[in-house]
C-alpha cells in the first residue's frame, strides 16, 4: 500500500488532469430510548453490559421485536431527502463472526431497503449541488471491543455489549462527490439534516454518526470509473476530509509511476494521518445475506406513512429561503442562522420582538456571536434571551439609545438580569437632550478649553469638531449631537 | 462430484469450523452426495415462482412501542461467560 | 395406586388434583418413581428436576388448600425437549457446545404450563440441535424406544416421545421442523402434534431453523393434546412470527366424531417405494373404518411433495448455519481456550458440535455462500412456494389431508447412523407439511406384525389444529392403540 507519493508541489498540478469519484456511506444511531429488537436503554456511556438482556445478548431462543419508533424515524430521513419510501421492505442476516456481534449475524436490509432514491444539496463555490442517493436502510449496531493499550503483553480482548442492538440508519450516497471538500459539506449538510428531525444527535464522538468513503480517481474528462478503495474508521468530518485528500494523492502517485490501483479495504490512522491496509479484496467476506426468518417482511400503512410526512419539521433550506424571503436577510446571513433550529428560533423571536430582522441578524452574527465564541455558550445557554435582545434593538432602532449604548447595555445585559430600559435607568444611560443642560455642558468645555475656543471665534471653523468631540466625551457620549452643537454654537458666539 | 476437499475447507473456515484431516474426506462424501440428491430440484423451472422465505400470511404484526423495559441479567450473564475480565467478556486478543 | 395413577390422563389427574382426590405431591412421587425405574435404561432424560417437581407440586396442594382456583394442568407431571429454556435449569439441546449451560430466563411455553398449575419433572433427551430423525445424535447418550429397546424412538424429539410412552410424564414438549415431533410419536405410539406455524411462540425455543420450527405437544390421547396445546397456544408479543389466528381447541368438539368431513388422501405419495407393507395395511384399515363412520375419502394430488426432502435440505441447514453462529465461545458455553480468536473460534465448534450439526452447517453455509445462493437457497423457497401451493389446492377439496407418518416402524439403533441420506429420506411424509406451515397430527393407529407402534397422519388448513384432533379422537374407539402400554411401563407395577 506504499504508492509513491508526489512531491507536494506537483500535488496541485496532478490533481488538475484527475478527478475524483467519491461515495459516502453513513451510519446514523437514531434517538430512540429503547434498542432496535428489544426493550434495553441506548442511554451511552452506561457502565459496561448493564444495557443488555436475553434478546441483544444473542442468548439461545431469543427473538427480535421491531422498535416502531426505529422505523418511523428512518421513514422521516427518507421523505426529508426525497427518497422513495418502499412499502414493502424486508430485512436480511449479514453473517460474520466478530465477539462483539452476539448472533454472529447483523440484522440488516439487503436487497430491498426501506428507502431508494432521494438527494442532498450542498453548496460548491456559490452553486448548488446534488448528492444523489443510493438508499437509505435499518440495521442494528453491534457491541464494543476495547483492546486496552499501554500495558506489556495485552493478549485479550474485553466486550461489552450496551451498543449492540441499538437502531442505526445507513445512508449511501452515490458516487457524486469529487473533492474531501465536497464531502465535508454533504456531511454537514446530512447530519445538520438529521439534528433538524431531532432522529439522531449527530454526536460523533459518542458515534452517533459514522463514515465510510469510496475513493477512486480517473483523468479528468474520462468516463469510465478507476479502481475504488474504501476508507474506514474515519471518526470526524475533518478526518474524512483529510483522509480523502491522502487517498486521492495515493491513488495518483500509483498511477503516475505506472502502478495500477488494488481494489481494497484501508485503516484511517489519524495519528499519523495515514490510510493502511486492512483487508484485500482476496480476503473479502462472504456475508451470505439471506432473508431474516424471525422478522416478517416490513409493511407500511400509507396512511402512517401519511402522517409522518405531515409531521415533518422545517427543513434547513427551506427555513434559509423563508429568512430571505420574508425577513429580507442575505444569503449568506440565512445560512449562518439557521445552522441550527435553535439559533434560527433565537433569530425569528428577536425580530418579531425588535420589529427589525435586519438589525436582529446583524446583532446576533457580530455581538452575539462574538460572546459566544469567547464563552462557548450555545445558544441556549446564552443569557440574553430574544425578549431582551429584541428590546434593546428596538431602542436603537427608535433613537432612544446610540449604538455605542446600546452596546454598553448590552454587555452589562450579559451579567445582569433587567431589560435593557431599566439597565439604561439604573446606569444613567439616558440621552442628555435639555437644552439648558447642554449649553451649561458647552460653557464648561469651552472654559476648559480657552485656546480652541478663541481660535473658533476667530473664525478657524474646524476646531468646532474638536469642541464637539471633547463635549461629547465629557458627556460619556450621551449627548443629542445636533442639540449638543446648538448649544455649543449659541455659547461660543454668546460670550462675546 | 458436486464438491471437493479444497470446497468444504473453504466453507469450513466461513462457518469457523474444525474439521479434522482425517475426517474431510467423509465430509467431502457426505455433502457430495446430499448435493446430488438435491439437484432433482435443477429442472424445475421455477424462475416465475415468488420464493416463500415466510409462511406467515395475513395483517401485519404490530411493531413495539418504544419502551425500555430494565433488565437484570447481566451478572447471570456473565456468570456463564467462559471467561470474564470484570464485567466485561473476555477474549483472546482481536488482531 | 401409584402405576394406576401414571396411567391416568392428564385429564383425569387434573381433575383428580382440583377436586382434592389426589394430591399434586402424590401424582408427581409416582410418575417420578416410574422415571426411576426406567429413565436410566430409555435414555429418556438428560436433566431430571425431581427436587423442584415435588416443590412445586407442594406449592400447588398449598394453594388448593387455601381454596384457589388451580390451572387447566393442576398438578399434571410435564417433560420438556431439551431445546426448550428453562430459568436456572441445564438447557443443552443436546449438545457438548452448551454442556451446563443454564438460561436466565424462561421459554414462553414455560411460563403459559407454569400459570396453568403443570409440574415439571425434567428435560427430554433429543438430537443434537434437533438434527435428527433417531436421538442417536445426542452429544451425551441414545434414547431407546420404551417398545424395543433396540430400537430407536425417533427424533430429534425421541427423550419426550418415549418419556409419554413409558408413562414417566404425562404429558411432553418436543419441536417439530420437519417431522421432529409427529415421527418419534408414530414410533413409540403417542400423539404427536406439530401446531400451525406461529400458533405456538417460538420464544424460548433454542432455534434450528427458524421458518420452520414449532413446539408441539406429546400425549396419550386426543383430548389430553387438546389440553396441553390449549395451554402454550396463543399470540407472544415476544415472537413476531406468532399470530393472533391461534384459538384454544374445544374438548366438546373433539366428541363430534367425522361424519361429514373430507379426507383427502394424496395417492401419488402414498406410492412412494420404500413403504412397509404393514403401513400401507393400517392406513388402509383406517381409511375405510373412518369411511365406515362416515366420513368422505377422496383422493387428492400434491404434485409437489416429492420435492420435499431435497427443498428442506437446503432451507433448513441454510437457516441453521446462521442460527448455530452464535455458539462461538464467547458469552456462554464450550471454549476451547487458544491465544489466537480465530483458532479459539475453529477449535471450540469443531469439538463443540457433532457430526450431523457440522454437516449441516457447512452444507446450509455453502447453500447460501455467493455463486450458489440463487441454485441453491432461492431455488428451494420458490419451490418451497409450489408445495404451500399443493397444501392450499388439497384442502380446498378435502378437510384434512390423510396419510402415513414414517414409511416404516422404528428402525434399530445404529442402522441408519452411517447413512445422513438414508436417513433423511425416512422424513418424505412429515417434511410437506412443514414447509407449507400447516398443522400436522401423528396419532397412534395400532401396531404392526412384531408389535411396534404405527402412526398416521392428518394434515389441516392453517389453524385447524381441532378439526386433527377430532379425527383422530374419533379412532380411540377402534381399538387399544391409545391404551396398551410398553412392558417397561408396566415393571414393578403392584
Ligand atoms: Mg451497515
Ligand atoms: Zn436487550
Amino acid at each position: 500500500m506504499t504508492g509513491a507519493r508526489p512531491a507536494p508541489e506537483a500535488k496541485e498540478a496532478l490533481r488538475e488532469r484527475y478527478e475524483a469519484v467519491i461515495g459516502l456511506e453513513v451510519h446514523a444511531q437514531l434517538k430512540t430510548a429503547s434498542k432496535i429488537f428489544c426493550g434495553c436503554s441506548t442511554r451511552f456511556g452506561a457502565a459496561p453490559n448493564t444495557q443488555v438482556c436475553p434478546v441483544c445478548l444473542g442468548l439461545p431462543g431469543v427473538l427480535p421485536v421491531l422498535n416502531e419508533r426505529a422505523v418511523a424515524f428512518a421513514v422521516m430521513t427518507g421523505l426529508a431527502v426525497g427518497a422513495t419510501i418502499h412499502p414493502r421492505s424486508v430485512f436480511a442476516r449479514k453473517n460474520y463472526f466478530y465477539p462483539d456481534l452476539p448472533k454472529g449475524y447483523q440484522i440488516s436490509q439487503y436487497d430491498r431497503p426501506l428507502c431508494e432514491g432521494g438527494a442532498v444539496e450542498i453548496l460548491v463555490g456559490d452553486l448548488v449541488k446534488r448528492i444523489g442517493l443510493v438508499r437509505i436502510h435499518l440495521e442494528e449496531d453491534a457491541g464494543k471491543s476495547l483492546h486496552p493499550e499501554g500495558r506489556e503483553g495485552i493478549v485479550t480482548t474485553r466486550v461489552d455489549l450496551n451498543r449492540a442492538g441499538v437502531p442505526l440508519i445507513e445512508i449511501v450516497s452515490q458516487p457524486d462527490l469529487r473533492s474531501g471538500v465536497e464531502a465535508y459539506r454533504y456531511l454537514t449538510k446530512l447530519k445538520q439534516i438529521l439534528v433538524y428531525l431531532d432522529v439522531c444527535d449527530g454526536n460523533m464522538e459518542e458515534g452517533s454518526l459514522r463514515c465510510d468513503a469510496n475513493v477512486s480517481v480517473r483523468p479528468r474528462g474520462t468516463e469510465a470509473f478507476g479502481t475504488k478503495t474504501e476508507i474506514k474508521n474515519l471518526n470526524s468530518f475533518r478526518y474524512v476530509e483529510k483522509a480523502i485528500h491522502y487517498e486521492i494523492d495515493r491513488q495518483i502517485g500509483v498511477i503516475e509511476s505506472g502502478g495500477r490501483v488494488v481494489q481494497e479495504t484501508l485503516l484511517w490512522d489519524s495519528a499519523r494521518s495515514v490510510a493502511e491496509t486492512m483487508r484485500s479484496k482476496e480476503e473479502a467476506h462472504d456475508y451470505r445475506y439471506f432473508p431474516e426468518p424471525d422478522l416478517l417482511p416490513l409493511d407500511l400503512d400509507p396512511a402512517w406513512v401519511g402522517s409522518l410526512r405531515a409531521s415533518l419539521p422545517e427543513l434547513p433550506d427551506a427555513l434559509r429561503e423563508r429568512l430571505v424571503r420574508d425577513q429580507g436577510v442575505p444569503e449568506y446571513d440565512a445560512e449562518v442562522l439557521t445552522e441550527t433550529r435553535s439559533l434560527a428560533t433565537y433569530f425569528e423571536e428577536t425580530a418579531a420582538r425588535s420589529g427589525q430582522p435586519k438589525l436582529a441578524s446583524n446583532w446576533i452574527m457580530t455581538e452575539l456571536n462574538a460572546v459566544r465564541n469567547r464563552t462557548g455558550q450555545s445558544i441556549e445557554e446564552f443569557p440574553i434571551r430574544p425578549d431582551r435582545l429584541g428590546a434593546l434593538i428596538a431602542m436603537v432602532a427608535k433613537g432612544t439609545v446610540s449604538g455605542k449604548i446600546a452596546k454598553q447595555v448590552f454587555e452589562r445585559m450579559l451579567s445582569e438580569p433587567d431589560g435593557p430600559e431599566a439597565i439604561v435607568a439604573k446606569h444613567g444611560l439616558l440621552p442628555i437632550d435639555d437644552e439648558a443642560a447642554l449649553l451649561a455642558l458647552a460653557r464648561e468645555v469651552i472654559a476648559a478649553n480657552p485656546g480652541p475656543a478663541a481660535e473658533f471665534r476667530a473664525g478657524k471653523e474646524k476646531t468646532f469638531a474638536f469642541l464637539v468631540g471633547q463635549a461629547m466625551k465629557q458627556s460619556r457620549g450621551r449627548a443629542h449631537p445636533e442639540k449638543l452643537q446648538a448649544a455649543l454654537r449659541a455659547a461660543l458666539g454668546g460670550a462675546g | 462430484m458436486p464438491i471437493d476437499a479444497n470446497t468444504v475447507r473453504k466453507i469450513a473456515a466461513l462457518a469457523r469450523l474444525r474439521i479434522d484431516p482425517g475426517e474431510e474426506g467423509r465430509y467431502v462424501s457426505e455433502l457430495a452426495s446430499i448435493l446430488t440428491y438435491v439437484e432433482q430440484l435443477q429442472p424445475l423451472d421455477v424462475s416465475s415462482i415468488e420464493p416463500t422465505s415466510t409462511v406467515v400470511e395475513g395483517p401485519p404484526t404490530p411493531l413495539r412501542p418504544d419502551r425500555i423495559v430494565p433488565c437484570e441479567v447481566r451478572e447471570e450473564a456473565l456468570e456463564q461467560a467462559p471467561e470474564r475480565e470484570g464485567d466485561y467478556f473476555r477474549v483472546p486478543r482481536v488482531v | 395406586m401409584s402405576d394406576a395413577l401414571t396411567d391416568r390422563t392428564a385429564e383425569s389427574i387434573a381433575a383428580a388434583v382440583r377436586g382434592g382426590e389426589a394430591s399434586a405431591e402424590e401424582v408427581a412421587r409416582a410418575f417420578l418413581a416410574r422415571a426411576d425405574r426406567t429413565s436410566k435404561r430409555l435414555g429418556s432424560f438428560l436433566h431430571r428436576t425431581p427436587e423442584q417437581a415435588i416443590a412445586s407440586a407442594r406449592a400447588i396442594d398449598a394453594r388448593r388448600a387455601k381454596g384457589e382456583r388451580l390451572g387447566a394442568l393442576a398438578g399434571v407431571p410435564v417433560a420438556l425437549k431439551d431445546n426448550i429454556c428453562t430459568r436456572g435449569v441445564p438447557t443443552t439441546c443436546g449438545s457438548r457446545i452448551l454442556e451446563g449451560y443454564r438460561p436466565p430466563y424462561d421459554a414462553h411455553v414455560v411460563e403459559r404450563l407454569r400459570a396453568a398449575d403443570a409440574v415439571f419433572v425434567g428435560k427430554t433427551n433429543c438430537d443434537e440441535f434437533a438434527m435428527g430423525s433417531s436421538t442417536e445424535n445426542s452429544a451425551y447418550f441414545p434414547t431407546r424406544n420404551p417398545w424395543d429397546l433396540a430400537r430407536v424412538p425417533g427424533g430429534s424429539s425421541g427423550g419426550s416421545a418415549a418419556a409419554v410412552a413409558a408413562r414417566e410424564a404425562a404429558l411432553a414438549l418436543g419441536s417439530d421442523t420437519g417431522g421432529s415431533v409427529r415421527q418419534p410419536a408414530a414410533f413409540c405410539g403417542v400423539y404427536g402434534l406439530k401446531p400451525t406455524y406461529g400458533a405456538v411462540s417460538r420464544y424460548g425455543l433454542v432455534a434450528f431453523a427458524s421458518s420452520l420450527d414449532q413446539i408441539g405437544p406429546f400425549a396419550r390421547t386426543a383430548r389430553d393434546t387438546a389440553l396441553l396445546y390449549d395451554a402454550i397456544q396463543g399470540r407472544d408479543e415476544r415472537d413476531m412470527t406468532s399470530r393472533p389466528e391461534a384459538r384454544p381447541v374445544s374438548l366438546d368438539a373433539l366428541e363430534q366424531g367425522v361424519r361429514g368431513l373430507t379426507l383427502g388422501v394424496p395417492r401419488d405419495l402414498l406410492a412412494a417405494e420404500g413403504v412397509a407393507p404393514e403401513i400401507r395395511e393400517r392406513f388402509e384399515v383406517a381409511s375405510r373404518a373412518f369411511a365406515d363412520a362416515g366420513a368422505k375419502i377422496v383422493d387428492v394430488a400434491l404434485p409437489h411433495a416429492q420435492y420435499a426432502i431435497a427443498t428442506y435440505y437446503l432451507i433448513a441447514p441454510a437457516e441453521a448455519s446462521s442460527n448455530l453462529a452464535r455458539y462461538d465461545g464467547v458469552r456462554y458455553g464450550l471454549r476451547v481456550p487458544d491465544l489466537d480468536l480465530a483458532t479459539m473460534y475453529e477449535a471450540t465448534r469443531g469439538q463443540g458440535f457433532g457430526r450431523e450439526v457440522k454437516r449441516r452447517i457447512l452444507l446450509g453455509t455453502y447453500a447460501l455462500s455467493a455463486g450458489y445462493y440463487d441454485a441453491y437457497y432461492l431455488g428451494a423457497q420458490r419451490v418451497r412456494t409450489l408445495i404451500r401451493r399443493d397444501f392450499t389446492e388439497a384442502l380446498r377439496s378435502a378437510d384434512v389431508l390423510f396419510f402415513p407418518v414414517t414409511p416404516t416402524t422404528a428402525f434399530g439403533i445404529g442402522e441408519k447412523v452411517d447413512d445422513p441420506l438414508a436417513m433423511y429420506l425416512n422424513d418424505i411424509y412429515s417434511i410437506p407439511a412443514s414447509l407449507a406451515g400447516v398443522p400436522a397430527l401423528s396419532f397412534p393407529a395400532g401396531f404392526g406384525p412384531t408389535g411396534l407402534p404405527i402412526g398416521l397422519q392428518l394434515v389441516g388448513r392453517p389453524f385447524a389444529e381441532e378439526t386433527l384432533l377430532r379425527i383422530a379422537r374419533a379412532a380411540e374407539a377402534w381399538g387399544d392403540a391409545t391404551t396398551r402400554a410398553p412392558a417397561i411401563a408396566r415393571e414393578g407395577a403392584a
